[in-house]
């Protein structure tokens, strides 16, 4: 069975969605998209997909049409309910259960920079397009994903000059709680190279699975800090035959996880 | 005596003059969607300077263009951009970068904090969102403190108070009756923070067709309502239009070469499409029908 890492990623993601989730997907993540929508199809009957500022379930749709704009009006035809955004926030009810969030930088605690790069806030070297949701999200949701588009040593670093989502801090299982914040973290950064999770006591990021064809070696030399490498990593585990026939029949039509 | 109930129409060159230098300004909306546009450009052609500029929660275009065209002082948006078209707006990112313009940091949820926390009159309102981040040493006006119960530390979120409020919607009655098609986003919180709320419609209903579904009304009591078919134009009117990519292909372009240091295409953008026009039907008539006609949903 041929894939691309796309695919590969969004099955991995898909495998770690659970069936009765309230999942948002954004328009401008489209392996994350293809991975909630590919739980939702294969294994997901009674999630509710969050979509274009409407809640819905996509069940019984043959094919999901693309949208690449966040309020593609056209995505928000199958609503069973509006999202009123400023409520969004309200309750983690109204929020999604899991999360994905990118970064300029990310660091090996899984802390996530949106802001800029460079030391003095009021002249960055590069203004970043800024928090979003993700400060409040990552607050509140049950787990959250760290995904990157790149595995680069400029984005994967050992400090962020900024942090817009606290993931673990300076490290240790409780530096979330010690704070009072509800959600349960960064669960695993994703790349198209590789999946960390975070070693259980201190929280450091550490080497979960190459995928299929990269090298430990590979991914040290791209990443800008020390991970945790347990003796045996293993393989990302590929998509299945019914997960591309949904992938490429329903959710990912038009090929984007393929170019 | 005949009581009469006065009509809040008012037509876009006369509700932008609304709109002063120094002022607080909030722009509803969500990125590629829905944005006041017929009013942004008439702000513009005013020559209002020194604005605060209060995006949508995620804001798109509509604020990097009020900063190209130098009206702006200070930003408060948790996003400025166009999604794939352009992570982030061109003159955005050039004027923070270079400190012409200040920026208040925050992410959504705090955003909206800070719209209630003006809504309700209060000093502050308190939130999780921050803690630990870098947001509350980036801005200032955000202070960690410890709750007054249990001690825990808590982000003291203080208000947004906009000055003027410009939303723009499906349809209104004379009398400040707001309907979305759509959920109406977060223009809900702009409206109930702002001193005055001026809303362009699509289309201007009579008060019968407001009644006849009135779980609909989203806004009462705005202050004026302004007649603009095509109004969000180049953005999406949900329920009218899709955006007009090119149209936004086009600003772009002449955005990067003016970050770069070439104004010219960027100058004539703004001439054509702003100061030229002499109001909303003059600019459509420069986009063209043919063009606005294609921006169809289905």
């Amino acid at each position: 069975m041929d894939y691309t890492t796309k695919e590969l990623i969004a099955a991995f993601i898909a495998r770690d969605l659970h069936d009765g989730e309230n999942i948002v997907v954004g328009a401008n993540l489209p392996v994350p998209r293809a991975g909630v929508l590919l739980a939702h199809l294969h294994h997901g009957p009674n999630m509710t997909i969050g979509l274009s500022a409407t809640q819905t379930s996509l069940l019984k749709e043959p094919v999901l049409q693309p949208f690449k704009y966040n309020r593609d009006f056209r995505a928000a035809r199958w609503a069973e309910s509006y999202m009123l955004h400023h409520e969004t926030f309200d309750s983690p009810k109204l929020i999604s259960d899991v999360f994905f969030v990118g970064g300029i930088q990310i660091d090996r605690f899984g802390n996530s920079n949106l802001i800029g790069v460079g030391r003095d806030y009021r002249r960055l070297r590069f203004r970043g397009p800024g928090a979003i949701g993700t400060t409040t999200m990552t607050v509140y949701t049950k787990r959250y994903y760290l995904y990157l588009n790149s595995h680069d040593p400029r984005v994967l670093v050992e400090r962020c000059d900024f942090v817009t989502a606290f993931g673990w801090g300076a490290g240790g299982a409780d530096a979330r709680t010690r704070l009072g914040l509800p959600g349960g973290g960064p669960k695993y950064c994703i790349t198209p190279l590789c999946v960390f999770d975070f070693e259980e006591e201190d929280k450091r990021m550490r080497l979960k699975s190459v995928h299929p064809g990269v090298t430990v070696e590979q991914v040290l030399a791209r990443t800008g800090f020390k991970p945790v490498v347990p003796a045996k990593v293993g393989e990302t585990e590929p998509p299945t035959a019914e997960e591309i026939a949904i992938l490429r029949q329903r959710v990912d039509v038009e090929g984007v996880l393929r170019s | 005596m005949t009581l009469e109930r006065r009509s809040r129409i008012v037509d876009e060159v006369e509700a932008a003059t609304r709109v002063k230098d120094g002022m607080c300004l909030s722009i509803g909306g969500h990125i590629m969607s829905s944005h006041a546009m017929a009013l942004v450009r008439r702000i513009i052609r005013q020559g209002t300077r020194n604005l605060t500029v209060v995006g949508a929660a995620s804001a798109g275009l509509e604020v990097d263009l009020l900063i190209g065209a130098g009206c702006v002082r200070k930003v408060v948006a948790p996003y400025v951009g166009a999604e794939a078209l352009a992570p982030i707006g061109p003159f955005y990112k050039a004027a923070a970068e270079r400190g012409e313009i200040e920026t208040w940091e925050c992410d959504e949820g705090m955003y909206y904090t800070a719209l209630r926390a003006a809504a309700l009159r209060l000093p502050f309102l308190p939130t999780l969102a921050g803690l630990g981040t870098s947001l509350p040493e980036v801005n200032p006006d955000l202070k960690v403190f410890a709750d007054p119960l249990t001690g825990r530390p808590l982000v003291a979120v203080p208000p947004l108070q906009p000055d003027v409020a410009l939303i723009h919607a499906a349809y209104a009655d004379p009398y400040g009756n707001v309907q979305f098609v759509g959920s109406g986003m977060g223009d809900r919180a702009h409206h109930r923070a702002a001193t005055v709320t001026i809303v362009t419609v699509e289309r201007v209903v009579p008060n019968e067709e407001i009644r006849r579904n009135p779980i609909a009304t989203a806004l009462w009591n705005v202050d004026m309502v302004v007649r603009a078919p095509y109004g969000s134009h180049p953005f999406q009117s949900p329920g009218f239009y899709l955006h007009d990519e090119a149209h936004l292909e086009e600003y772009l372009a002449a955005a990067r070469a003016a970050v770069g240091g070439d104004r010219g295409l960027f100058d004539k953008y703004l001439e054509r499409y702003i100061f030229g026009p002499a109001n909303h039907a003059e600019y459509l008539q420069t986009v063209g029908f043919p063009r606005i006609l294609s921006l169809h949903e289905v």
